[in-house]
């Protein structure tokens, strides 16, 4: 090993044992030889940063760094000395710069394989393709008698989609070695046909699969690849003999029925059912065959024979998720109407004789009529004819009062309705029923968030977290988003914009993990040669953050930092200040005096916090002693008072914008959120680019809607800012809004159009009413609350959620600048016409005795009184909950 | 008193932790072996020269690319409005010929 300072021989041996202990894991027993040749030598470089990097495993972080600098230090011409330095870095995922200490090892050691497989692994980790590959291809000229060396520079042209000569690599290859029956033949075989397929050589796909058939070991995965390759080739008949094999394997897999179905090429309906109707015998276990032709039949007599065999069936059996099953026919008003006059016909006829009809000889179970109720109250729920749902799960408790899908149904139905507390009611009461189940425990704590009852939520999670630790806490270390996403949306609307973000970042860190839990895997991956497997999970990892959870806790962040924006909060402590403006002296004198125990009342809350903090520190310090084996780097703590008050909030929603417009673009919500950020950044090709999207993407009524105000906005701000604006951009610009045909145009056009044409869309209308705002704010404020008021329900629809975002955006006063109580209170009667029953639109007393009467009801009382003080606090001051 | 609840809690928290032995060993340290094969240098010379082919393709594009000479307030432009990074500003204005409407042109479509 070359050193620039070479240890005497006894020393060397040692060291050489020191890297034997380390990579058998042997920590202490290698930090023991350390000591040993530190004692005689105590400037050693390489030694020193061994020991650092021994000392990075049992998680000493800053001790080791300073080891491995000062090793290094030491001796700059050891290889060692840098590789382990990029080790270090590496753990603390700062990968640049880990790639660079391993580029300066590998000067110094040209043909070091450990040196390189750790920068492949870095490579690929980063995904740099291009370098992987390179240094795959030093790897396999450095060690040709090693599989890996293959199979790692194989994989790199295919990763870089250079099909052909990944196949050529594997093919040389395969040339070279004997074939055996064991795993590894198989999966690699396995990963080469998949390497054909991508490269849609189906020809050389399936010779190679009847070639091998007897090494591939997974003959699912085997059929499956024939068979898509026969379909890639056209040849049906033979395709479709192998989807029967695979349907006798598996008699619930639906794609085998539909790609059998497609391979016979049946035509008519009478073809298909026929099919279906042979299935149907052979496996009269499966579902898949019976409920697929309700949804290819259209005659309506047909399908009504057909649907009421299956429902029948259905509910002798006592198929509880048959509602979801079915769901899928209500795109079609003609279906779900014959599915109604059936079901309801059962219900009469039941209730009377326990029978499906009056001309019926068979009699049935009692639970018959339960399941029929059961499915109405879905029925009609899922049609929005909430009172006629609530009667039949009425009924359906009557029946039967201790089955716990009642509840959370009739729970589901109050959701709809808006009426957050009664919901939460019924779940409960269905939590209390089972309390070992975990589904209805989860399903519990999320209506608490959405009525915004955070604590109760936690303690009913906290049946099944772990008892040491605070739920919330554990949650967040089991990764369970969807708690996560609820408590932000709950915090948000409870204005702890703080407590709030903390929830999203959490979401955001997450992801970070999911990603950098793939490190491991590179090596272990080729080694256990698991190849098709690994290559979907890099796959799955390149667009993990395309995920639902990442979107949703994305837009929440979003949302919140442009509220930030708009509206900083104040300083911490000052928060506390109202507009004063229309009070007497008097009033005022004892306004000052309860904020000033308020402020007090704060300090001493605040101070309490921060012991406690203190002790939670250095407990967390204890645990890290403890546990060895925390190889994370250690990551900033979230703290709310920080993160509701950032310096600029718009840069910090570049952590969520920037990926969920690389991985969300599909939805136009995610470049309405874009365009709202860099309209408040003036940057106007990015706004343009939104803007585009957004249209490109939009059809539903309420995107047309944000097509129009962000069109508007657009216009607005580039009439102003033009002349500031670089003449190439501005090129750009007024090109691309010829495209858009809008150069030119009047916005005060073009909203008086828009309105006129969307009069019965609410969507239409809130957008409509706030550009009307904006063009004036002064003098049009009236009269876009006018639009607002003079809604009506006879010719608008109007969805809730849409309902109560709009309300609150008024309340908060964000909408049409700052309203009076007055017109507040006249919105919020207008929208109780359209929603009766819905909490938020409720008089704040009435709120609050909804929440009252709802938190005595509970089977969880720890809350009770702190609720009850703090309900009138919070009616008073915000009238939402 | 205190001792039980102490085990019972070191109980609960090995039984949470079954799997973290196996995952442990994901990050174990083998060695490859080795294996042989009568033609193994053969097989590497019928791919080094597919690979020497692709890498004069590429320079030769590389090469037209560097050929392209930009402004620098261009690309500072680019950077600043599209938010993006200077060697991807760069890139863009150069495989658009240095033509910045046209870059410009093409990211707000991108």
């Amino acid at each position: 090993m070359p050193s620039s300072n070479p240890l005497p021989s006894h020393e060397a041996n040692l060291f050489k044992k020191i890297l034997k202990c380390y990579e058998q894991k042997q920590y202490r027993k290698a930090l023991q030889h350390v000591k040993e040749i530190l004692k005689k030598f105590p400037d050693h470089g390489e030694t020193l940063s061994m020991k650092g990097l021994i000392l990075n495993y049992t998680n000493k972080k800053s001790e080791a760094f300073e080891c491995a600098q000062r090793g290094l230090k030491n001796d700059v011409k050891s290889h060692v000395c840098w590789h382990v330095y990029g080790l270090l870095q590496r753990s603390d995922r700062k990968y640049d710069e880990a790639i660079k200490c391993y580029r300066n090892a590998l000067k110094l050691d040209p043909a070091n394989l450990q040196i390189l497989r750790d920068l492949s692994l870095l490579q690929i980790q980063i995904r740099d393709l291009e370098g992987f590959r390179d240094t795959r291809y030093q790897l396999l000229q450095l060690r040709p008698t090693q599989r890996v060396s293959w199979i790692g520079y194989a994989m790199s042209y295919h990763l870089l989609k250079d099909h052909s000569i990944a196949n050529n690599i594997l093919e040389e290859f395969n040339k070279t070695q004997p074939k055996t029956i064991d795993f590894e033949m198989s999966e690699l075989l396995l990963y080469q046909n998949k390497i054909y397929q991508e490269a849609k050589l189906f020809e050389k796909s399936i010779k190679h699969l009847d070639d091998n058939k007897n090494f591939i070991l997974d003959k699912l995965c085997l059929l499956e690849k024939k068979a898509f390759a026969l379909t890639n080739l056209n040849k049906n008949e033979e395709a479709a003999k192998i989807y029967e094999q695979l349907i006798e394997r598996n008699p619930d897999n639906l794609i085998y029925y539909q790609n059998l179905e497609a391979s016979l090429n049946l035509n008519s309906i009478d073809e298909k059912l026929n099919f279906y109707a042979k299935l149907s015998e052979k496996y009269p276990r499966s579902d898949i065959p019976r409920k697929t032709p309700l949804l290819f039949l259209s005659d309506s007599k047909q399908f009504s024979s057909y649907v009421e065999e299956y429902l029948k069936r259905s509910f002798r059996k006592g198929i509880t998720p048959l509602f979801k099953e079915i769901k899928c026919l209500y795109s079609e008003e003609t279906k779900w109407k014959i599915i109604e006059s059936l079901v309801v016909g059962y219900a009469t006829c039941l209730e009377t004789d326990n029978k499906f009809s009056n001309d019926s000889s068979q009699e049935e179970p009692p639970t018959c009529l339960l399941w029929v109720y059961y499915f109405l109250a879905q029925h009609f729920d899922y049609l929005k004819q909430y009172a006629k749902a609530l009667v039949f799960i009425n009924k359906a408790i009557n029946h039967t009062p201790t089955l716990v899908e009642l509840y959370i149904v009739k729970g589901k139905i109050y959701k709809h309705c808006g009426k957050v507390y009664d919901a939460v009611v019924c779940l409960d009461e269905a939590q209390s029923l089972d309390t070992a189940d975990r589904f209805v425990n989860y399903k519990c704590s999320k209506y608490m968030l959405r009525a915004s009852m955070i604590k109760e939520a936690e303690e009913i999670a906290a049946k099944f977290t772990r008892e040491t630790s605070h739920p919330a806490e554990y949650l967040k270390e089991m990764q369970c988003m969807w708690y996560e996403i609820e408590a932000a949306n709950a915090y948000r609307r409870i204005g702890k914009f703080g407590d709030a973000l903390k929830k999203c970042h959490q979401v955001e860190r997450h992801f970070q993990e999911f990603i950098e839990d793939q490190f491991d895997f590179h090596s272990y991956c080729m080694r256990k040669m698991t190849l098709s497997s690994y290559v979907d999970m890099l796959r799955l990892e390149d667009r993990i953050k395309s995920h639902p959870f990442f979107y949703k806790a994305s837009k929440i962040a979003i949302e919140i930092y442009l509220r930030l924006n708009d509206n900083p909060l104040k300083e911490m402590g000052a928060e506390l200040d109202t507009n004063t403006e229309n009070l007497s002296p008097a009033e005022l004198k004892k306004l000052k005096n309860k904020q000033k125990k308020q402020q007090l009342k704060a300090q001493n809350e605040k101070e309490k916090q921060q012991q406690l903090e203190q002790k939670r520190k250095e407990l967390n310090k204890q645990k890290n002693k403890e546990d060895s084996d925390l190889e994370q780097p250690i990551e900033e703590e979230l703290l709310p008072e920080k993160l509701e008050r950032p310096e600029n909030p718009l840069e910090e929603c570049n952590r969520f914008l920037k990926p969920i417009e690389e991985f969300a673009a599909q939805y136009p919500e995610t470049h309405y959120l874009a365009f709202q950020v860099y309209y408040r950044k003036n940057k106007p090709l990015l706004m343009m680019k939104a803007l585009k999207k957004i249209k490109k993407n939009s059809n539903t009524v309420d995107y047309l809607a944000k097509f129009h105000y962000c069109a508007c906005k657009f216009l607005l701000k580039y009439e102003k800012e033009k002349c500031s604006y670089n003449t190439d951009v501005l090129g750009v610009i007024q090109n691309e809004l010829k495209h858009l045909e809008l150069f030119g145009q009047s916005v005060e056009k073009l909203n008086e159009n828009f309105l006129s044409v969307n009069q019965n869309n609410f969507e239409s209308l809130i957008v409509g009413s706030k550009i009307l705002y904006d063009l004036n704010p002064n003098e049009n404020q009236q009269k876009a609350l006018d639009l607002f008021k003079n809604i009506s329900k006879e010719n608008l629809s109007i969805n809730l959620i849409t309902a109560i975002d709009a309300f609150r955006s008024v309340a908060e006063n964000h909408y049409f600048g700052k309203c009076s109580k007055e017109e507040v209170e006249n919105i919020r009667t207008k929208l109780k016409e359209f929603f009766t029953e819905a909490t938020i639109f409720k008089t704040p007393e009435e709120q609050a005795n909804d929440l009252i009467n709802c938190v005595q009801g509970l089977s969880i009382n720890s809350f009770v009184s702190s609720v009850n003080n703090d309900i009138t606090d919070q009616m008073t001051s915000v009238n939402i909950r | 008193m205190d001792e039980a609840n102490k085990e019972s809690q070191a109980q609960a928290h090995s039984k949470h932790n079954t799997g973290a032995a196996d995952l442990e060993k994901v990050t174990d340290f083998v060695e490859e072996k080795e294996i042989s094969g009568d033609n193994l240098d053969n097989a590497i010379t019928a791919i080094l020269d597919k690979r020497k082919l692709e890498a004069e393709q590429k320079a030769e594009l590389e090469r037209r690319l560097a050929s392209v000479k930009v402004k620098k307030e261009d690309v500072e432009l680019i950077c600043h409005e599209f938010e993006i990074t200077k060697p991807k500003a760069e890139r863009i204005l150069k495989e658009n010929s240095g033509d910045l409407r046209a870059a410009l042109t093409a990211l707000v479509n991108a």
